[in-house]
């Protein structure tokens, strides 16, 4: 019964169809790469995610020196050695990076896979605590959107995706890897998390911070409405069991835990491999920096090069100029103030929304994209991929055509203002910086209404649950 | 919910106040727009140096009779080889002649580049070209570039000075520029004040003045020797020994200046000799104003030129704009009678001859060509201007020889001198202006004003239109909910704050075509020997039936489950309204012009559009002028249109053919101006688009 009304409601989108349309569409771009030139776009690589930049680190190392040298390459040995050799080699006859690019395919493609695998995840865990609410009768009259497949076509068909892909840069397999570790902890596979959290960490230190979502989704289940709701339901239940007796036989007990409850042992299985993980990490780290310098150098040139934010090349962050401008000696405090920005919003966040751990990893994102030291459309393209999982419940989001069109005015208005700077030399670092500060008061907007949506859809609910049991 | 809505915060109530009042809002700042650019004129200011280190004037001209008779010689040595054969002449006299003054000289051969279609050439800048498979040796043209030293430099920057020549058949002007440019060298070469070196480069025009300056420029900048190989196979069968001695290529510092000296036999109807300053480069790009006003203050306060820009003509006489011009006047007198720091006022000539020179450099600046072979230069960041140098009337050039020698070669001698005082590149003054007359100008300040007010109703009327659709359903919804009962079950809205992505998807369609089309002239121009008529007719067909192909290909643009038709062009409309106003903006920050004459057709056409089978309908007076409107607006709208009714106007519609528009289209993408694009992916979209808002059917 389940399933057929899910089909009554669902709409067909042809996944498949446009999935596969856009990796050829990749391909293409791929093949014509000469005439967009994207990979030295400030807005699609940046001195951490560069490609360039790893090819000149392996480059570097196979000449047996350090592949930090000259402050060219920022990013792990790892990738160093598992990209680095795709980057040498060249096919007669066919574009440079052809093979790294193929890579950056791949990953996108498994990346929206997986955005599609816990989209169904987060669609039945809704379906089955909408039931348990005794909202199920809602379901019938509403059209509810296959969000996995929604969420990774938005994914695959997003420009900033696509360019970001055909750009030469790493941010599609750092994007694979959380959102791998988002997939693994809501399917509740802890060994997938925890590798998936522990490389995206190591590749780009920013996606640290889901650490919370992580043990959230993992102690709790996926996305729910709030826990108070279920307590007050039960006992509810348990109060007037004779009268709603047919409630209670429908209620499938044996698919819903017991709501509230926390498994801490799966929590403490995440950090035991976590551990694991980051062990086996760093070994690999030192054997391969072991002549360059060993781990601590491996540090400074990695996560040191991205907190102290040493290279100002603009892109289209907001901190590159400011760190331009500001007077030495404040230099320490200031960064600390802005990297603390971003650890300030955890912790309210995380109280407010922990009944819903996967949208808190979208707002998570949303603000690191906002606030970290290199950012570039490749992590817009994650977090917008991540927030179409929560189609449905954002479905009365205030500003939505606001914001496409800001989104859409910025990324065209961007490198617009940056060629009449370095190009044309009739503009100054102030036009493009001007597009940059648009484009972050765009995503707090974004991060704002959407939160709001969430809150709102919540409050609906819980005011759905009072007027069926009166 | 509903109930306990909190109060909005004050800039969404500013908002939500202006959305209320759209209709308002946007009849004023229409109006308000297209008065202030009529405006523009009047509130022009007077240019100033700006940079001090420029110090125009401040040294007495060196250039003494000897240089100037030195220059007379030479160029008459010029004129005595009338017959070419090879074209090599020129290049190997001037070079001698150099050799004797101690300069160094090298020469630059290059072929003609074959202008190619780049789309995407504005974001990349200048790249090299393609060299056409088949040349002959003799199809070369050949740059003659003369470089002095700086005694006080350290050769890290440059002064450039352009006499462009047809080396296959020189006229007395084009001698008589080269004339004042050997004069001039002669005198550099020995002065001691120089700190940046002096480059001259006799561009030899056989191929266009543009092409041989763009050329030596892009081998100079790029540093590839392209032409190299070829030149070898040639330099055995025509070239002379000395050529080879000279064919490497030389370099001086970075550019800071370019100054292209050219004379032309038409005299001019005043009493004194006019100087024609040209300065727009490709897409609207424009020398800092302090090479324009150090030109302007050295012509017209030392050597007594008369100063021109270019101007529309046909402007001048036109009645309406006289009878602006008196009404300025008038006011402005009033405006001082009350009080006399309000001087805002012009006499009612200067005004129309400052409308006429605005339209035109405009209009110049809109068409994204460059006027003459400065505009090479601006790829390269160089400030450079051309300057035409035209006798005074009933004068030819035959007898005042010396005379014109001695005053433009003072004139370039005093740019130069300040130029050369430059510690930086110019960055003090302007480079985003519309001159108004030589000394006045309009900066981006004062013109941006028009423009925002003319664009400002789009965003306003977006946003109203967008409400509008989204509020009218779900409240009868939600009223309805709300008396029911409270145990029935208020089905959520579905995804109504959403519904704009359908009309999103048509827009995007539409936008997805205008792609197709501004690349369809690429194929259609590979069609062999076809007129420019065929060429036009197949790619308005070829764009006809891939709209109708994506049309129906993306299928029908709103799901049958939302039933609210009527909502529908509502939502359509708004969002071409926003595209558009993304479109316009854009384009406003690469090439103003082009925006500021495009709003002026777009603004009106999107927000009257209204469909017509409402208006009829309704069958009021109102709604039947509304529907004229946008049948007028539609038509005239049309970018074939625009350029005929432009076309007819300016040049009058006797010898007008269908292929024209072709013609011209080819020759802004040719020169990858931005119009172009502009052309195909901003205005035609919309104009698609209220189309299809006018044709909407209930």
């Amino acid at each position: 019964m389940e399933k057929t009304r899910s089909k009554t409601n669902e709409k067909k989108l042809g996944f498949w169809k446009w999935a596969i349309a856009s990796v050829i569409f990749r391909l293409i771009l791929i093949y014509f790469p000469q005439n967009l030139n994207l990979s030295s776009r400030p807005e699609v690589s940046t001195p951490v995610t560069s490609l360039r930049r790893l090819a000149e680190g392996y480059w570097l190392k196979q000449l047996s020196m350090s592949p930090y040298a000259g402050s060219m390459y920022h990013g792990s040995p790892l990738l160093l050695s598992v990209l680095g050799p795709l980057t040498a080699i060249k096919i007669e006859g066919q574009p440079n990076h052809l093979l790294c690019s193929l890579v950056s395919v791949i990953a996108d493609f498994i990346c929206a896979l997986l955005i599609r695998a816990t989209g169904r995840i987060l669609q039945t865990a809704r379906g089955l605590n909408l039931k348990f609410l005794g909202l199920d009768t809602m379901l019938e009259d509403i059209e509810i959107m296959p969000s996995g497949d929604i969420a990774a076509l938005v994914y695959l068909w997003n420009p900033f995706t696509i360019f970001t892909c055909v750009g030469f840069n790493t941010s599609p397999v750092e994007n694979l890897f959380v959102v791998l570790s988002l997939y693994g902890a809501s399917a509740g596979i802890v060994p997938l998390a925890a590798f998936g959290w522990v490389i995206a960490s190591h590749l780009s230190l920013y996606p640290v911070v889901l650490v919370i979502p992580v043990i959230l989704l993992l102690g709790y289940c996926p996305d729910t409405p709030p826990r108070k709701l279920f307590l007050q339901r039960d006992l509810q239940k348990t109060g007037a069991e004779g009268s709603t007796k047919n409630h209670v036989q429908h209620r499938p007990l044996t698919n819903k835990p017991t709501e509230a409850t926390f498994f801490w042992w799966r929590v403490i299985l995440f950090f035991m491999w976590a551990s694991i993980w980051i062990a086996y990490v760093l070994i690999l780290c030192a054997i391969s920096v072991k002549e360059y310098g060993g781990l601590p150098e491996m540090f400074k040139r990695t996560y040191g090069f991205i907190l102290t934010v040493k290279d100002l090349s603009p892109n289209i962050g907001v901190l590159w100029y400011f760190f331009a401008e500001v007077f030495d000696f404040f230099r320490n405090f200031f960064l600390i103030v802005f990297h603390v920005n971003i650890l300030f919003m955890i912790l309210p966040l995380a109280i407010r929304l922990n009944h819903r751990p996967c949208f808190l990893a979208f707002v998570y994102l949303a603000i690191s994209s906002m606030l970290k030291s290199y950012p570039s459309v490749g992590d817009s393209a994650l977090y917008l991929g991540l927030m179409a999982l929560f189609v449905n419940e954002l479905a009365e989001m205030q500003f939505s055509f606001f914001l496409f069109c800001g989104y859409v005015g910025v990324s065209l208005l961007s490198p617009v203002m940056h060629n009449l700077w370095i190009w044309r030399g009739t503009g100054n670092a102030n036009f493009y910086y001007a597009t940059a500060m648009v484009y972050a008061c765009f995503q707090i907007i974004l991060v704002v209404e959407s939160v709001n949506a969430m809150l709102n859809h919540d409050r609906k609910i819980r005011k759905l649950c009072t007027t069926t049991e009166g | 919910m509903a109930e306990d809505k909190p109060k909005p915060r004050p800039i969404i109530r500013i908002g939500l106040f202006l959305i209320s009042h759209s209709l308002l809002v946007s009849v004023v700042c229409c109006t308000a727009g297209v008065l202030s650019l009529l405006l523009l004129p009047v509130l022009g200011k007077n240019t100033y140096i700006s940079e001090n280190a420029l110090m125009p004037g401040s040294a007495r001209p060196m250039l003494s009779n000897d240089d100037v008779s030195e220059g007379e010689r030479f160029m008459n040595q010029i004129l005595r080889f009338d017959t070419m054969n090879t074209g090599m002449e020129i290049p190997e006299m001037i070079t001698a002649h150099i050799m004797d003054l101690g300069g160094e000289v090298s020469h630059h051969k290059f072929l003609p580049q074959f202008n190619k279609f780049h789309p995407l050439h504005f974001f990349l800048g200048p790249d090299a070209g393609t060299i056409p498979e088949n040349y002959s040796c003799s199809s070369y043209g050949i740059n003659t570039v003369g470089i002095i030293r700086a005694p006080r430099g350290d050769g890290k920057e440059a002064i450039v000075l352009v006499t462009p020549y047809n080396s296959l058949k020189i006229t007395r002007a084009e001698a008589l520029s080269l004339g004042i440019a050997y004069a001039l060298f002669s005198l550099l070469a020995q002065v001691t004040w120089l700190s940046k070196d002096i480059v001259w480069l006799a561009a030899d025009s056989r191929h266009g003045e543009y092409t041989a300056v763009a050329s030596w420029l892009r081998d100079y900048h790029t540093a590839s020797f392209g032409d190299l190989k070829h030149s070898e196979i040639c330099a055995a069968s025509n070239l002379s020994k000395m050529e080879t001695m000279h064919n490497s290529f030389r370099h001086a510092g970075t550019m800071a200046a370019a100054l292209v000296i050219k004379v032309t036999n038409r005299s001019t109807e005043f009493e004194k000799d006019a100087l024609t300053i040209y300065a727009e480069a490709s897409n609207g790009q424009m020398p800092n104003l302090d090479l324009i006003n150090i030109v302007n203050y050295l012509a017209v306060h030392a050597q007594g030129y008369r100063v021109k820009v270019e101007k529309i003509w046909s402007l001048l006489n036109v009645w309406w704009l006289k009878s602006l011009g008196q009404l300025i006047e008038m006011l402005g007198k009033l405006a001082g009678s009350l009080n006399p720091q309000w001087n805002f006022g012009i006499p009612v000539s200067e005004y129309v001859e400052c409308t006429a020179t605005l339209a035109s450099s405009l209009y110049n600046q809109a068409l994204g060509v460059p006027t003459g072979p400065h505009g090479a230069f601006r790829d390269y960041q160089v400030d450079a201007i051309t300057m035409e140098i035209s006798p005074k009337f009933s004068s030819s050039l035959n007898n005042r020889q010396y005379e014109i020698l001695l005053h433009v070669g003072r004139l370039v001698e005093g740019v130069v001198r300040s130029v050369n005082n430059l510690l930086e590149k110019f960055h003090q003054s302007f480079f985003l202006y519309l001159l108004t007359s030589p000394s006045r100008f309009v900066s981006v300040g004062v013109y941006m004003i028009a423009f925002a007010l003319l664009v400002a109703p789009l965003p306003l009327v977006a946003a109203s239109l967008f409400s509008d659709a989204t509020k009218s359903n779900p409240d009868a919804e939600e009223d309805k909910s709300a008396s029911k009962p409270a145990s029935t079950l208020q089905p959520a809205p579905t995804f109504t704050s959403w519904k704009w992505l359908y009309a999103a998807k048509q827009v995007l369609v539409v936008h997805l075509w205008s792609a197709i089309v501004t690349l369809l002239p690429y194929f259609v121009d590979q069609i062999p020997d076809s007129s420019p008529t065929t060429k036009l007719s197949i790619w308005i067909v070829l764009s006809i039936i891939t709209l109708l192909f994506l049309d129906s290909f993306s299928g029908s643009s709103f799901p049958s489950t939302i039933r609210s038709r009527d909502t529908e062009w509502i939502l359509l409309k708004s969002v071409t309204v926003a595209a558009t106003f993304i479109g316009l903006c854009l384009m406003s920050v690469i090439n103003f012009a082009t925006a500021e004459i495009g709003a002026l057709f777009l603004v009106p056409m999107c927000l009257t559009a209204v469909p017509l089978r409402l208006d009829n309908k309704v069958n009021t007076l109102r709604a039947l002028i509304r529907g004229a409107c946008n049948v007028i607006f539609i038509f005239v709208g049309f970018p074939v249109t625009v350029f005929f009714v432009l076309k007819g106007a300016l040049e009058g519609f006797d010898n007008m053919r269908f292929g024209d528009f072709w013609n011209w289209a080819e020759s802004l993408w040719a020169w990858n101006s931005a119009t172009y694009i502009y052309m195909c992916m901003v205005h035609l979209p919309c104009w698609v688009l209220c189309i299809q808002t006018l044709l909407h059917r209930f």
